[in-house]
């Protein structure tokens, strides 16, 4: 679904009106008890339907946001709705009709027939003053959301629709956007000495593959077509784990809740996702994304509690439970990408540790990192879009855990009780050398189990935007990714 | 504790030396005499165990010439040093000392402030609770009772030991309290080991059921009720600023979760591990020996301690899941898990400091929450707070005396996850972020007053000796809030 954007709103529409506190009130909301506050949404009828949304005190892009998400949340098994954002800044507008769709989301492509009441809605209108003005407005922020919505798709996808095989498939799609794609299969990633990636997917018969997409940025003005004219530098690398399903293999998890284990490639769908942002809205920064894809399947060639794995950088690591198979494919990619990249950052996310939704619960995601002001910039985007992230350690005790009796390091500790995601954290740590990096453990914040009035039900894209966020602020102005307040740049 | 000693460098000396050794430097000092007494044996032998003066390596030289034993411990590099390395060096100097009953450290390079240090680890370190051993042989005991440092000026550095010997003192009643088994340590006695403290000029004052009952103490004593055992609230007074038999003046507060056992009441805990449950009172008992170390000190400041007491036990009469109590802010509770009791303890003794003190800030302890050691393990214990400034004084003293914090988000949707169907709270969440919610509960009756709330789960004991702490019991907290008084609160 695309926002329509207009002069007035269409008749058959039900028209939302986004109020400030303290601001005009009609009498009659404010005898139901509405006062415009952030949350608060009141219907009335005034020669047509009509919903009040309230704003809270003031305006701002997130409280925008959380206008239009509330719009639709109230108005479920309507068809046409048309918020009227007229005299309101772009950001304001795009913020109105971002929450609006990112709210009004559904995969429906699994069902025969449509279900419900809430599949009706089909079609947002913005009532703006200059039409024009804010379709040309809305085309970035319409980039970011084909990402997330690209991400959620692949989150939803059931396992036997998504093998790391038709994972890749999709992301051929994606060249005529301008995006770059090689995929290593598995011959070569046992040629190149992918150890642990290989060990991972090799109790599936869908084969692991490691896919690298790449966009060089945007041409420079005068430029001939063709690489030679786009922007070069040291890329900045988004790592994903992509575990299409995650069974735990011979660890095998208990069979309550396994079906959410589709979503256990959702770190590298939120890559993708920021990737298609960028392409489509022509960014000029240099990004590759290097994604980890296998299946953690029981079989015949399943990996073993155990086993000492050598991985692409050489480290050699024994494996304690083959349920905490995402760090044994991320320390390939990290330790691939860190070698073969050059990056001038490597951020990593992956659903990874139960750890941290016990620690955090589903509102942050956990953010580990060796580089405290790229971890400035991380929180900072994910406030900015409302993707909150929450710093947490890497301790010397949770390296010290780790310890093998006959490998470089242990894959996790053992026993209950065990800070595992910090120790997790602390293992991809060993594999990314001097390059500054940052690891967001974004268990948890995947998918929600219910809508509520800013959410809806289900995959979430957590991610996309704060990638999408943190490359604008970072990397796009003053060009390439060169930032004055940032001393590694030369 | 260990007798602590200070004087010039001997002419003379034998038995056990400690020599404290700069990463990569020659031996000098005293060290270099012992080494040219031994003819050289002090140096070769060093050499031969690849010994550099690393921080925290450490080498043991038997019988060199005349001396017993020779200890070489190492300091490290002199950059970024803090009095933490020297402490590390004596606890490490202590370990080293155990089959000795007197030993001499050679800290005639040091200042008198590093010399006290140096002197509060080795203590820190040879402590050990000994209390119900009975058959242990005398020559299997640690036998190090007393230490003496070799310093330029014996005055100053008596004068600094004389400042950090209480807070040593105050961490061996906590690590005693968190160490007494549940059955010697019950509500009624730890409030009587309180009271002793009245000896060091804090005024005490113990309120029994009865008393808690007429002031409405819901929440605590629906917890207590299960037990045979009957509950106390001890406050400890400390009148450091506004002098004896005055009222305290906008004092700073510290609470304690002091739950001698923790069975889980009715909501019981699996057996495997249930006797660390022992130790759920640490909070309590943390806070008690950080008023001793105040009082100790003649810390010039007013400050209230508070520890709520009570057994978690499914007695006939235990409180039910489902039960709703009502605490003494008013506010009900629907109590869905009994095993989550601590925070029920600290909601009635925290409203009742608030009312009662008018504190500038609160500050509470407690071993509150399993989901905290999933969080962050072992090494760092965590801090929740609703004020920046007291936040970041907090995080600072932690890591001045190697009791390292890490904050954790408090917000309103984690909040509203403790909304219950039938009362004002329940007082659980689901697994997920639940030492954040179990915080966001405590939060409820703070009553706006800027507070801080630190899960020591993870913390308050340890399977591992360190450098500074054997393992058992920590105190972790008391050097850290003594540390936050001394350098924020004074004054």
């Amino acid at each position: 679904m695309k926002p329509r954007f207009a002069k007035a709103a269409h008749p058959d529409a039900v028209e939302v009106r986004p109020l400030l506190e303290g601001g005009f009130i009609p009498e009659a909301a404010r005898a139901s008890g509405f006062a415009a506050r952030a949350g608060q949404a009141c219907e009335l009828w005034l020669d047509r339907r009509l919903l009040l949304v309230g704003v809270g005190p003031a305006w701002d892009e997130r409280g925008a946001e959380r206008a239009g998400a509330l719009a639709v949340a109230r108005l479920a098994g309507v068809a046409r709705i048309a918020i009227d954002a007229r005299r309101l800044a772009p950001d304001l507008v795009t913020g109105l009709a971002m929450g609006a769709l990112l709210r009004a989301w559904r995969e429906d492509r699994y069902r025969h027939s449509p279900a419900d009441a809430a599949l009706a809605l089909a079609r947002i209108e913005m009532i703006v003053d200059r039409p024009r003005v804010a379709r040309a407005d809305w085309r970035r922020t319409g980039a970011v959301l084909r990402g997330v919505r690209w991400a959620r798709r692949a989150v939803t996808a059931p396992s036997n629709r998504l093998t790391p095989a038709l994972f890749c498939k999709a992301l051929r799609k994606l060249e005529r956007l301008g995006l770059e794609l090689t995929v290593l299969k598995p011959g070569a990633l046992r040629r190149e000495g992918f150890g642990a990636l290989c060990a991972v997917g090799g109790g599936s018969v869908h084969g692991p593959r490691l896919a690298v997409l790449r966009w060089r940025g945007r041409r420079r003005r005068g430029s001939a077509a063709g690489d030679n004219g786009r922007r070069g530098g040291a890329p900045l690398v988004f790592c994903g784990k992509g575990i299409t399903f995650d069974t735990g293999g011979i660890s095998i998890k208990p069979a309550d809740h396994m079906w959410e284990m589709r979503a256990d490639m959702a770190g590298a769908a939120a890559c993708v996702g920021a990737m298609i942002a960028l392409a489509r809205r022509d960014s000029e920064a240099h990004v590759v994304a290097v994604l980890a894809l296998a299946e953690n399947a029981t079989g015949g060639g399943s990996y073993r509690p155990g086993d000492v794995l050598r991985s692409v950088d050489g480290t050699t690591i024994e494996v304690i439970d083959t349920d905490a198979e995402g760090r044994l494919v991320l320390a390939d990619a990290l330790g691939w990408a860190a070698r073969e990249l050059a990056p001038r950052a490597l951020i990593d996310l992956a659903t990874l540790t139960g750890s941290i939704v016990t620690a955090l619960g589903h509102e942050r995601a956990g953010l580990f990192d060796n580089d405290a002001a790229l971890a400035a910039r991380i929180v900072a985007a994910g406030e900015a879009v409302g993707e909150r992230v929450w710093r947490m350690p890497i301790g010397e005790r949770h390296r010290a855990d780790l310890r093998s009796d006959i490998a470089d390091i242990a894959q996790c500790a053992r026993g209950r009780m065990q800070p595992d995601a910090c120790q997790a954290a602390a293992l991809l740590a060993e594999f990314v050398g001097e390059v500054p990096w940052a690891h967001l453990d974004i268990a948890g914040v995947e998918a929600r189990a219910e809508a509520d009035d800013r959410h809806a039900a289900g995959a979430s894209g957590f991610g996309v935007r704060l990638l999408d966020r943190l490359v604008a602020r970072w990397c796009e102005q003053g060009g390439g990714c060169a930032d004055a307040a940032d001393g590694r740049d030369g | 504790m260990l007798q602590i000693g200070f004087s010039s460098p001997a002419p003379q000396i034998d038995g056990a030396l400690v020599l404290l050794v700069e990463e990569d430097a020659a031996l000098g000092g005293v060290g270099a005499q012992a080494d040219a007494a031994t003819g050289g044996a002090i140096g070769r032998a060093l050499a031969a165990a690849e010994f550099k003066g690393k921080a925290a390596q450490s080498t043991t030289v038997l019988a060199p010439g005349g001396f017993a034993r020779v200890v070489a411990v190492g300091l490290g590099k002199p950059a970024g040093r803090t009095a933490l390395q020297f402490e590390q060096a004596g606890g490490h100097a202590a370990a080293a000392l155990t089959r000795q009953t007197e030993a001499v450290i050679d800290a005639g390079a040091l200042t008198a402030e590093q010399a006290a240090s140096v002197a509060l680890g080795a203590v820190l370190r040879a402590w050990r609770f000994d209390r119900y051993r009975t058959k242990e042989k005398p020559e299997d005991k640690p036998r190090l009772v007393s230490l003496t440092l070799l310093v330029a000026d014996p005055e100053a550095a008596r004068a600094a030991w004389a400042g950090l010997a209480p807070v040593a003192e105050g961490c061996f009643i906590t690590r005693e309290l968190v160490s007494e088994p549940a059955n010697v340590l019950t509500p009624v006695v730890m409030a009587e080991r309180a009271a002793t403290l009245a000896k060091l000029g804090l005024e005490v004052e113990v309120l029994d059921e009865h008393a808690m009952k007429k002031l409405g103490f819901g929440a605590l004593l629906g917890v207590a009720q299960g037990s045979h055992n009957p509950p106390r609230m001890v406050v400890l007074k400390w009148p450091g600023k506004s002098g004896r038999g005055n009222q305290l003046d906008k004092p700073i507060a510290f609470i304690g979760k002091g739950v001698t056992f923790d069975t889980g009441g009715i909501s019981i805990k699996p057996a495997a591990g249930m006797e660390d449950m022992k130790w759920d009172m640490a909070g309590a008992g943390t806070v008690i020996g950080l008023m001793a170390a105040l009082a100790g000190r003649g810390a010039p400041v007013d400050a209230v301690g508070l520890v709520g007491l009570v057994e978690n036990m499914p007695g006939g009469n235990a409180q039910r899941p489902g039960d709703v109590v009502t605490s003494y802010s008013g506010q009900t509770v629907e109590v869905l898990n009994t095993d989550a009791e601590g925070r029920l303890v600290l909601a009635d003794v925290i409203w009742y400091c608030q009312q009662h003190f008018a504190p500038r800030f609160m500050v509470d302890l407690a071993t509150l929450t399993g989901a905290m050691i999933v969080a962050l393990g072992h090494e760092h214990a965590g801090m929740f707070a609703t004020d920046e400034a007291l936040a970041g004084q907090l995080l600072a003293a932690g890591i001045a005396v190697g009791e390292k914090l890490w904050r954790m988000p408090l917000g309103e949707e984690y909040d509203k996850q403790l909304k219950s169907d039938i009362a004002d709270m329940k007082n659980i969440t689901g697994r997920p972020g639940s030492a954040i919610t179990a915080a966001h509960f405590i939060g409820r009756f703070t009553n706006s007053v800027p507070w801080a709330h630190l899960d020591i789960a993870g913390v308050a004991w340890s399977t591992k000796d360190a450098a500074c702490v054997p393992k058992g019991a920590t105190a972790w907290g008391v050097r850290l809030l003594d540390r936050l008084v001394r350098d924020c609160c004074e004054g």
